[in-house]
């Protein structure tokens, strides 16, 4: 058995994860509810973030808050390019919903190779935001960079709830995911709404993978495991709110590190997928509150 | 307009008002089965015009496809512009606003935020937004009550009330509805309608599609009767007397 320390310190660190899951499951969450589409292209938008950031921190030397909002920027911008150039022209065909969510992995794959192509394929990783640490209390040790993401994504939470709450555009885009047509009879630009819920996505995603990055590293391929980890952590928050987004997510992290300290890092993964099918099968609705989707 | 005075309903061409809108020849199919045939409508500035028919007449499909909800062909003009190639969101600005079939609220919003989205075209002109709140809650003081609460935890009757308020706060010049008072106990569904000639007392032009013949007949000007997505006949509605009249324009 592992000791009472080792169980502390697993907690730690799957909040830290786990936050940055949730991240990445509202950034699901956006354009799901915007639209009924499951962008798979989610995962992309996380290893972007990180990449850019590395690109701009370490070979161009950029100061770290430049280089980590210029790659939001960027990640958002492509986000509303693959809205505009995919997914845009195949809903205003009126294609089925699966044929476009396949266009979004392939997407997906797409962009790994351009990354491969023109960055490279080797992992790549920056320093903590603030030097030094890790803070010990007594024998736990707690990385600085988790306060990084503790912060920010609770400012990120605040930030959607008021816009989605306080804003013009933040309503809309609620009406849009409960009555499309609704919205569109009082005025509402669905499409550009569409695009919106991508750009903020891939903001979301972006932020996330900046944050994680130096935890770890970043490398052409994390995209699939942060978005599948994402997706779970979504639908173990019911695809509503933001803040059971995020507790999907830090439920999510806190498991899989504490399987990895009580049965081996290997079966990681294999908690996490039971756990989705745990929750598919007994809480189709999602354990915190979330809301069924009507058609 | 008084009931002393029932206009001179019918061809276009004895309406001394103009035309708010202009339907001509207007299809919808969905699939292989055709829901609207060449249908041609309008109605003039200020008049209110029921499109009355049985289950499965079009009624709906003539609404939607003059919302760009449904692909339709022919041609529609709002106040003498072509609006046929016009995307949805583009209507209300013109001042076409419809209530959908089952009301299409924003059910988990509450009746702030549903009234609110209501003025979306006016961006954040505060003073405005407020004063078309003032005007709904005038007509529905229920509203201003349940102003907090969920859209969906009210009544039916409210719920229609809602609807009708929210595509009031859009500003319209013309207002159609898509059976208002279905599912609801008729002192209800009368309510509704009389804020209904209320408005249309003050120049609103409204195009109400309506399976239930009394109600909707009460306050019309002139009526269409619409049967298997054609139109049967154009009337004055004082001239339908009973539902005897219509089953024959149904059934010929």
């Amino acid at each position: 058995m592992p000791s009472l320390v080792e169980l502390v310190q697993s907690l730690v660190n799957g909040v830290g994860i786990g936050l940055v899951y949730g991240l990445i499951a509202i950034g699901f969450c956006v354009i799901y509810n915007a639209s009924g589409i499951v962008n798979f292209a989610q995962g992309v938008f996380v290893m972007l973030g990180g990449m850019f950031t590395h690109a701009m921190l370490i070979k161009l030397g950029w100061p770290l808050a430049v280089s980590a909002l210029v790659s939001i920027v960027a990640v958002a911008g492509i986000g509303v390019l693959v809205q505009l150039a995919i997914v845009r022209p195949m809903w205003n065909r009126k294609a089925p919903l699966f044929a476009i969510i396949l266009a979004t992995l392939a997407v997906q794959l797409l962009i790994e190779q351009i990354v491969i192509l023109t960055m490279g394929d080797q992992p790549r990783t920056y320093p903590d935001f603030t030097p030094g640490g890790p803070l010990k209390i007594g024998d736990i040790a707690i990385s600085y960079q988790l306060f990084w993401i503790l912060g920010c994504g609770a400012l990120m939470v605040l930030l959607l709830t008021l816009f989605f709450n306080r804003t013009r555009a933040g309503r809309a885009l609620r009406a849009c995911s409960q009555n499309r047509e609704a919205a569109a009879l009082l005025g509402v630009p669905v499409d550009a709404m569409l695009m919106l819920s991508f750009a903020l996505s891939a903001a979301l995603g972006a932020a996330a993978g900046i944050l994680i990055t130096p935890t770890q590293y970043t490398a052409y391929g994390v995209g699939a495991p942060f978005g599948t980890n994402g997706f779970i952590a979504a639908i173990i928050g019911g695809f509503g709110s933001a803040p059971a987004a995020l507790l999907g997510g830090v439920l999510l992290g806190v498991v899989q590190s504490g399987a990895i300290v009580v049965v081996g890092a290997g079966y990681k993964n294999v908690v996490a997928l039971t756990i989705l099918l745990v929750v598919l099968l007994f809480f189709p609705q999602g354990i915190f509150g979330g809301r069924g989707k009507k058609a | 307009m008084t009931a002393a005075d029932p206009r001179p309903a019918g061809p276009r061409d004895v309406d001394p008002r103009p035309a708010l809108i202009e339907v001509a020849g207007l299809s919808a199919s969905y699939g292989r089965v055709a829901a609207l045939k060449p249908v041609d409508l309008h109605v003039a500035e200020g008049e209110f015009v029921t499109v009355l028919g049985p289950n499965g007449a079009g009624k709906t499909t003539l609404l939607r496809a003059i919302c760009r909800l449904v692909d339709g062909a022919g041609r529609i003009s709002f106040r003498g512009q072509d609006i046929s190639t016009l995307r949805t969101h583009h209507l209300a600005r013109l001042g076409i606003v419809m209530v959908q079939e089952g009301r299409g609220l924003f059910g988990e919003m509450t009746v702030r935020e549903n009234l609110l989205l209501g003025a979306y075209g006016l961006g954040n002109a505060a003073d405005e937004v407020e004063r078309r709140f003032g005007q709904v809650y005038a007509l529905f003081p229920n509203l201003r009550q349940r102003a907090d609460q969920i859209a969906a935890s009210m009544s039916g009757g409210e719920q229609q009330m809602l609807a009708v308020g929210r595509a009031l706060m859009a500003g319209p010049k013309l207002l159609m509805l898509d059976e208002p008072s279905l599912g609801l106990a008729p002192r209800i569904a009368a309510g509704i309608l009389d804020a209904l000639g209320a408005l249309n007392r003050e120049g609103l032009g409204i195009l109400l599609v309506e399976q239930k013949a009394p109600l909707a007949l009460k306050l019309a000007q002139r009526v269409y009767v619409l049967a298997s997505g054609s139109v049967r006949a154009e009337l004055p509605a004082h001239e339908i007397g009973s539902h005897h009249d219509l089953a024959r324009f149904y059934f010929h």
